[in-house]
């Protein structure tokens, strides 16, 4: 019966279930633990660690499971388990240990110190629906793991209320997000009106032996894409993200910019691989179901966003602005990963994403330091910076060169596979583009290294550091050095994580 | 036309005059209030369909209970602040131009396409077989919707408690 379906299920479902265990293991203690709440991250950073040792453990597993029913011969799951969702799980995880790392140091953190269990139950609820936007086949899944995402990350946008940015931000992105969910509703009750099914695989099945309404299809999945663009904040989806990034405490902004960007794509790259694509050729090109134009559509949407993010951070005072525009931007140069549809485009996301994670983070971790010792995050406040703290100024420095993308940092090696995989694809005039989109990108970056070092300050000012700050800057600081000069075991990693499930 | 069409225009047309009339209406209590028949249309449209729990639940959990708690709301927040609350429309024009294109073209895709039309035998009951569907296919929802009730309760409480300064 269905039951022996659901009891297979757990075994696969164990990281799932330990973050939902932990979850509520964490608002139990919150209740206990008076004195001391501080124990509460070492908690929270013990339930991620026990997550991902389950999640490697599965690293050898393909397959979905949780079936509809067992009545027909619809035998297709809820979620997917496969390496490319293992890579991506592995991501969000590593980036929610970094979190933990943030919020040990973060000064925001510490004035709502007495709501600690509050803000790990809600991350780890954001968490769960992360790892389930990852591995979700399933429009259902799709839809209830966004939200969960998304109600999570509107409360931890607003939660040191004491500032009214931060309640403005939590406003602002709950508007949007709940706009772009209705809309993204919308078009999976258009798609179920259409194929009459709600599993990705089954839908693929739908479209290739029947004819669909092409201009109803492109609507749907056109609706269905503004609730994923959202997430990963491409235009014309991102207006929510710098008055967000801005107003949210930096750890969770940072947290923000990283790993729901990631459920993002790896939710994009599952849904556009499992419907559309018919089989992968040798080469690794994907041959689509001729009924939606994906490389045109996600063309203009990478070019829009890369470059609105870079031409408006151009003019951006606000080092977390300037940063949330910067990871719109990047969010433009990944898209473009996609356009190639193949494979090679697939590693070449991995890749950058991995990169990417690590110089973000660095960056924000920065700017966090600077920002709790001087209360703002103004870019004038960096002056002098080079000379008063030579070890942030460098850090920082190493950190934005790699987000613009120039050698011998991991950010060249990310730009690298996304612009060979164009060049393979033959798509020149793309990579003209995004070539000039870097350019653009390097004069805001440098107009942050010219405060560090050329500008003088009136009074300097030494930021202090202890050792855990040094210990979280230089984990981010090497591999951003060394994946720059030595990055086969990623690419390698990667290379074995590329191949998702799909045609059942 | 056959008395099935005319109850369910019926209440397609309470559903749509009451909603249209929620968000241009500037009395808030009176918003709520038309609410009601909004959400109400919309339960004699489930009843229609032969979801006679989901119309049930609708009935129970919005009419009763939610929209009762956003009349206590507004009346009882009326007094404490001093910003009248009104409901305003700003750019009319252009949202009307803008949302008359969007449903033309909605209802122009409604009419031309071929919607997959899956011949149902209505039961007599549903609450049955909706709660073997639930425990048994869509567990895994089942308990996805309990945490996020749970983070939402969180989220509630968090931003609603006093904090202290």
């Amino acid at each position: 019966m269905e039951l022996v379906n659901i009891f297979e299920g757990l075994t696969y479902l164990k990281p799932e279930i330990t973050l939902g265990i932990g979850l509520l293991l964490i608002v139990l203690l919150d209740l206990f633990i008076n004195k001391n709440k501080n124990v509460l991250h070492f908690i929270s950073l013990a339930i991620i660690l026990i997550t991902g040792y389950f999640v490697l453990e599965q690293s050898d597993v393909s397959k979905a499971f949780l079936p509809i029913s067992t009545q027909t011969d619809r035998n297709f799951g809820m979620l997917t388990l496969d390496a490319f969702g293992i890579y991506f799980k592995i991501l969000v995880l590593l980036g929610s240990i970094l979190l933990v790392f943030f919020s040990i140091t973060s000064a925001e953190v510490k004035s709502v110190n007495n709501r600690l269990g509050e803000y790990y139950a809600l991350i780890l609820g954001m968490l769960l629906g992360m790892m389930l936007m990852i591995s979700a086949s399933d429009l259902i899944m799709v839809y209830l793991s966004i939200e969960l995402v998304s109600l999570s990350s509107y409360v931890l946008a607003g939660f040191t209320k004491l500032r009214s940015r931060s309640s403005e931000a939590a406003l602002k992105y709950l508007l949007y997000g709940g706009t772009a969910s209705g809309i993204m509703l919308f078009g999976i009750s258009l798609l179920f009106g259409i194929t009459g099914n709600t599993n990705l695989y089954e839908i693929h099945k739908v479209l290739i032996s029947a004819q669909v309404n092409s201009l109803t299809f492109s609507t749907a999945i056109v609706m269905i894409f503004t609730g994923m663009a959202y997430k990963i904040s491409a235009a014309p989806f991102h207006f929510w993200t710098p008055d967000v990034y801005e107003g949210a405490p930096i750890s969770i902004t940072a947290y923000l910019s990283v790993a729901s960007k990631a459920a993002g794509f790896a939710l994009l790259i599952r849904f556009v691989k499992t419907v559309f694509v018919m089989f992968s050729e040798q080469n690794g090109d994907w041959n689509l179901i001729p009924i939606f134009d994906w490389q045109t559509f996600i063309i203009v949407i990478s070019i829009l966003t890369m470059t609105l993010g870079n031409f408006t951070a151009l003019w951006q005072n606000n080092l977390k602005r300037l940063l949330a525009y910067s990871s719109i931007a990047h969010a433009g140069y990944l898209l473009l990963g996609l356009t190639v549809l193949s494979d090679k485009g697939i590693l070449a996301i991995l890749i950058y994403f991995t990169f990417y994670l690590i110089m973000n983070l660095g960056a924000f971790y920065i700017v966090m330091l600077i920002a709790d010792k001087t209360g703002t995050e103004d870019i004038t406040k960096l002056k002098g910076l080079g000379h008063s703290s030579p070890f942030l100024g460098t850090a920082l420095t190493i950190f934005l060169i790699s987000l613009v993308g120039l050698p011998p940092t991991a950010g060249f090696i990310g730009k690298f596979y996304i612009f060979v995989s164009l060049l393979d694809s033959k798509m020149i005039l793309v990579a003209v583009i995004a070539l000039l989109n870097t350019v653009v990108s390097l004069y805001y970056y440098i107009k942050v290294l010219k405060y560090i070092y050329l500008v003088k300050g009136d009074k300097i000012e030494t930021i202090p550091i202890n050792y855990s700050n040094y210990i979280v800057i230089i984990t981010l600081l090497i591999p951003t050095i060394l994946f720059g000069i030595y990055f086969t075991p990623i690419v390698n990693l990667a290379n074995k994580c590329v191949l998702l499930l799909n045609n059942l | 036309m056959n008395i099935y069409d005319i109850i369910f225009y019926l209440f397609a047309g309470i559903t749509i005059i009451s909603g249209f009339l929620v968000v241009s209406v500037k009395n808030i209590v009176h918003a709520a209030f038309y609410l009601l028949f909004t959400l109400f249309g919309i339960a004699g449209l489930y009843v229609l369909l032969g979801a006679d729990f989901i119309a049930i639940v609708q009935i129970m959990v919005y009419v009763g209970g939610i929209l009762i708690l956003i009349l206590f709301g507004v009346m009882l927040t009326n007094k404490i602040v001093d910003v009248e609350i009104k409901s305003e429309s700003f750019q009319v024009i252009p949202a009307i131009i803008f949302i008359g294109i969007l449903m033309g073209g909605l209802v122009f895709l409604m009419v031309t396409t071929n919607w997959e039309n899956n011949e149902l035998i209505i039961p007599l009951t549903t609450t049955k077989i909706l709660g073997n569907i639930i425990l048994t296919d869509y567990i895994l929802i089942f308990e996805l919707l309990g945490i996020l009730l749970l983070i939402a309760l969180i989220g509630a409480a968090t931003i609603a408690r006093k904090d202290k300064v």
